[in-house]
């Protein structure tokens, strides 16, 4: 069981709910690689599943960012309150790999609530930051009203050794950034060099599909191109069989797997 | 495996099954309504172990049960407490008669997904404390297919006992595991089976195999449906599909579940129940993305999911080849129909 | 009854001039005497389409979006099929221009004993009542009967027969065969659902299985017209017609002797409120 800490309000339909676990002792040993998901139950709605949008290299709490979507999403904004309970189980899954990622340029391409993954890699990487190389985040936005994280947003642009690109889909007065989608500032604007570069993506499904296309374009070879996937997921333990893609569980061997091997799976997602 | 037989009469049997009800926790196929389904007895005049005719569920449910209790959960002022449910998967142990092969089969299968990564414990144990004791494949129904498939039904080892009508008249009771051996020992039937006993069960089971109406090549039905993905054909099988979930619910082998609460006022219960691939829902995201909206991808996921993938991931066919699907099924489609048109094996 | 010539000429004909996407009717099943519904779009396919005494199910059903989306579709019906067909015009589900419709002229069909069906027995209306060609000699409309287990049911005393109910929504699976093969439950959304509500948790428990079917059971309350295909469907061979029979006989004897579907633009018990109703049946 956890408490909730914290409720920000991200953007219209994403709250960030800061969680703490109720016994100290169980928060000190819970550890997470970015990438991996929890279950997240609010008692008598339902259990959803939701990445960690944070770091474990900043212990002590964990977010959840979550999108007003579905019946139990629609739930927990209107009735989780701060200081109420919620259940949370895991971590489940693999994670993003960050071994193998290290001493190289790291593009994040990320749409709308896909940055909490990205977050969570994003932070981790800052705080491991001698271990890589250059850094490029790419976020767009469908408005500039949509966009999550704002305010750690502006400390990455203040932060030097990070390059932060933001667009959104159509143009606003105040908006001083980029306009485009995603696949087509990745083109035109960031060039992101192929060299000794992991590109990690997510977002809505249309905009990796077409953000695959680009990075295809621009050269990447799959196997350097590293996304998460989204599938209707219940138990996170192998079992309850609705993750399947072919004869692979989303829930145990993903969420996060290269195109390369998303190319090999069936198109099923 | 072992080779213990004991051979009997129609007498005999019927002694030993009123020796194990009278002795265990006994479950048997009952009708009601119509039909047969595993149920518990007290008497071996309410059951019929020697029906001929297919229960309508498999034996899936006194393992996984259609819905059964996670866990409990109780809020008050100070916040919210958890706690396991009352309910205890299984307190002793106990028999199940007249399960068919397949049935039987069923749990094998079922034991690789319950038993990798997460140990579901309540079935773990379900499974420890069952002793199984098959009969009534004498001859194949309408819709059997099981000796088409990757296993070897003659020298199966997923059931404890078997029962065998042997064509010279004499019924053999074989322990095929320690637990079966235990519990034939554990009876007054003890004449041991003459030394051509164990020829009479191949003659037996050399008839069963010749009495299959459906027959297929299943290496050949594997490997050919691993390349038949984008077959146009799961949309014609698929056509007259109505979207229900009845034959995943009623199949041996078919093990997914969704998770839901139910609250009221301050304490409420986590359930987990059946679910199916052929159910729309099934993959439906809170974002309305569905990889599998329409009902020709669910059937090509459940036929793939159950001739190629589980193989691939655990090395066993997902279907057992019992035909409980052809049978309850509203439409009366059959899964090895529909394999079968879709690899085109038999023209 | 075997009408399968006629309804292979008609379905030739209908696909020789164009008129329609899909025919709807039965195929033999390989194995039994059974029938399987058939969806064809190939005129190579129809010397296999069949109709006689087994051919049980009511195709209406196909209308459903899922099945033959915006699609011209040739069908073939039974009097009590025509009636679920009547209703789904008149709900807007069907556009009757989409729809070439072949009437029957319903000799009775048979259960899976080989016997004539109890709704058979009971029906009210063996003809078609809408169509566009007409296959069979029409009978006309007979007299209301009451079901004979409905009243074999009211002289049960009221604990026996809750008791009679427990043990048919514990057998209950909720596979929702039942919501599926019924014509008339078309909701794109099902209020019993859990992905779709949260007025039902889709546990699998008794309690459950008697709120989902209790609400069905109320939805087709005035709608549903016997034609039995959701007992068929029922893998635990449950009396569900027992539920859909006491709303008809409720109905039949307080709202007029309002029978389902019977007429075109009727809209179903429900809609023909008037203050003028008797209403002490209600409490």
């Amino acid at each position: 069981m956890c408490k909730v800490d914290k409720i920000i309000d991200e953007t219209p339909d994403v709250r960030t709910y800061r969680l703490i676990m109720n016994d100290p002792a169980r928060m000190e040993t819970f550890k997470w690689m970015p990438g991996q998901f929890v279950e997240f139950s609010l008692l008598g709605h339902g259990e959803c599943t939701f990445c960690i949008s944070s770091s474990s290299t900043r212990p002590g709490y964990f977010d959840c960012s979550i999108k007003r979507a579905g019946v139990v999403t629609a739930d927990i904004h209107s009735q989780l309150e701060e200081g109420m309970d919620v259940g949370i189980r895991g971590p489940y899954g693999n994670w993003f790999p960050t071994e193998e990622i290290k001493g190289k340029n790291l593009l994040f391409v990320g749409g709308g609530i896909g940055l909490a993954p990205l977050r969570s890699l994003i932070q981790y990487c800052i705080d491991n930051r001698k271990d890589y190389k250059d850094f490029t985040i790419l976020y767009g936005a469908r408005t500039s009203a949509d966009m999550c994280y704002k305010e750690e947003i502006e400390e990455w642009k203040k932060n030097p050794s990070l390059k932060v690109i933001l667009t959104i889909d159509k143009p606003e007065e105040t908006w001083k950034e980029n306009v485009g989608v995603v696949p087509k500032i990745l083109e035109e604007v960031v060039k992101p060099a192929v060299e000794n570069t992991k590109v990690i993506t997510c977002g809505p499904p249309i905009m990796i599909k077409y953000t695959l296309v680009s990075l295809d374009k621009l050269g990447f070879a799959p196997k350097d191109v590293i996304t998460t996937l989204e599938m209707k997921m219940q138990c996170g333990l192998g079992k309850c069989g609705r993750c399947n893609i072919g004869s692979t569980y989303v829930c145990k061997d993903g969420p996060v797997f290269t195109y390369e091997q998303l190319k090999s799976l069936p198109d099923e997602f | 495996m072992s080779v213990f037989i004991v051979e009997t009469d129609k007498a005999g049997l019927q002694k030993f099954y009123e020796e194990i009800i009278g002795k265990f926790e006994t479950y048997a196929p009952v009708e009601k309504f119509d039909k047969y389904d595993y149920k518990k007895v007290s008497n071996l005049s309410e059951c019929n172990p020697d029906s001929p005719i297919e229960t309508t569920m498999s034996l899936k449910p006194l393992f996984f049960p259609k819905t059964a209790k996670i866990m409990k959960f109780q809020e008050d002022s100070s916040g919210t407490t958890l706690s396991e449910t009352d309910e205890d998967p299984l307190a002793g142990s106990r028999v199940i008669l007249g399960v068919k092969h397949c049935d039987a089969r069923g749990l094998q299968v079922l034991d690789q997904v319950y038993n990798w990564d997460y140990i579901d414990t309540d079935y773990q144990k379900r499974r420890i404390n069952t002793v199984i004791v098959s009969t009534r494949c004498d001859k194949a129904g309408n819709q059997c297919f099981c000796t088409s498939l990757d296993y070897d039904v003659e020298n199966s080892d997923a059931h404890d006992v078997r029962i065998v009508n042997g064509l010279d008249g004499k019924i053999y009771i074989q322990g095929v595991t320690e637990k079966g051996e235990k519990l034939i020992k554990s009876s007054s039937i003890q004449q041991p089976a003459s030394d051509g006993a164990k020829d009479e069960l191949s003659k037996h089971y050399k008839a069963f195999d010749a009495s299959f109406r459906l027959k297929m090549n299943y290496t050949e039905v594997n490997a050919k449906l691993q390349k038949l993905f984008d077959s146009p054909e799961f949309e014609t099988v698929s056509s007259n599909c109505i979207s229900c979930n009845t034959c995943a619910f009623i199949c041996p082998t078919c093990h997914c579940f969704k998770i839901s609460d139910e609250k009221i006022k301050d304490t409420g219960v986590r359930y987990k129940s059946y679910d199916s691939c052929n159910n729309g829902y099934f993959t439906l995201m809170a974002g309305g993305h569905n990889p599998r909206p329409v009902k020709y991808r669910r059937w090509r996921q459940r036929s793939l999911h159950k001739f190629v993938y589980y193989k691939e991931r655990f090395g066993m066919n997902l279907c057992v080849g019992c035909g409980h699907c052809a049978i309850s099924c509203p439409v009366n489609i059959s899964i090895f129909d529909v394999v079968n048109q879709v690899s085109k094996i038999m023209q | 009854m075997d009408h399968s010539k006629q309804i292979q000429d008609i379905a030739s004909k209908l696909f020789a001039e164009n008129k329609i996407d899909y025919f709807v009717g039965y195929r033999q099943n390989a194995i039994d005497d059974s029938q399987v519904p058939y969806l064809i779009s190939d005129p190579a396919e129809i010397p296999r389409l069949v109709f006689t005494d087994r051919s049980v199910f009511n195709l209406a059903n196909y209308l459903k979006p899922e099945h033959t989306r915006r699609k011209r579709v040739g069908l073939v019906v039974k009097g009590c099929d025509s009636r679920a067909l009547n209703l789904m015009l008149t709900e807007s589900q069907v556009k009757r221009e989409n729809v070439y419709i072949i009437g029957i002229c319903c000799e009775g069909v048979l259960n899976e004993k080989g016997e004539k069906a109890q709704n058979c027995i009971e029906c009210v209306m063996p003809d078609a009542v809408v169509y566009d060609e007409m296959i069979g000699t029409p009978t006309g409309k007979r007299e209301y009967i009451v079901n004979a287990d409905i009243k074999e049911l009211a002289t049960i005393a009221l604990e026996k027969r809750a008791d009679y109910f427990e043990d048919i929504f514990s057998n209950c699976i909720r596979c929702n065969a039942c919501r599926h093969s019924c014509p008339l439950c078309y909701c794109a959304k099902c209020c019993i659902d859990q992905e779709t509500s949260t007025l039902y948790h889709g546990a699998n428990t008794s309690s459950g299985a008697m709120h989902a079917l209790m609400t069905w059971s109320l939805h087709l309350a005035g709608r549903c017209v016997d034609c039995r295909n959701c007992e068929k469907a029922c893998p635990s061979h449950l009396p569900l017609h027992l539920l859909h029979k006491q709303n008809e006989s409720v109905i039949y004897e307080n709202f007029q002797q309002h029978l389902a579907g019977m007429e075109k633009d009727d809209r179903g018990a429900f809609y023909k409120y008037s203050l003028s109703d008797p209403d002490d049946f209600i409490l």
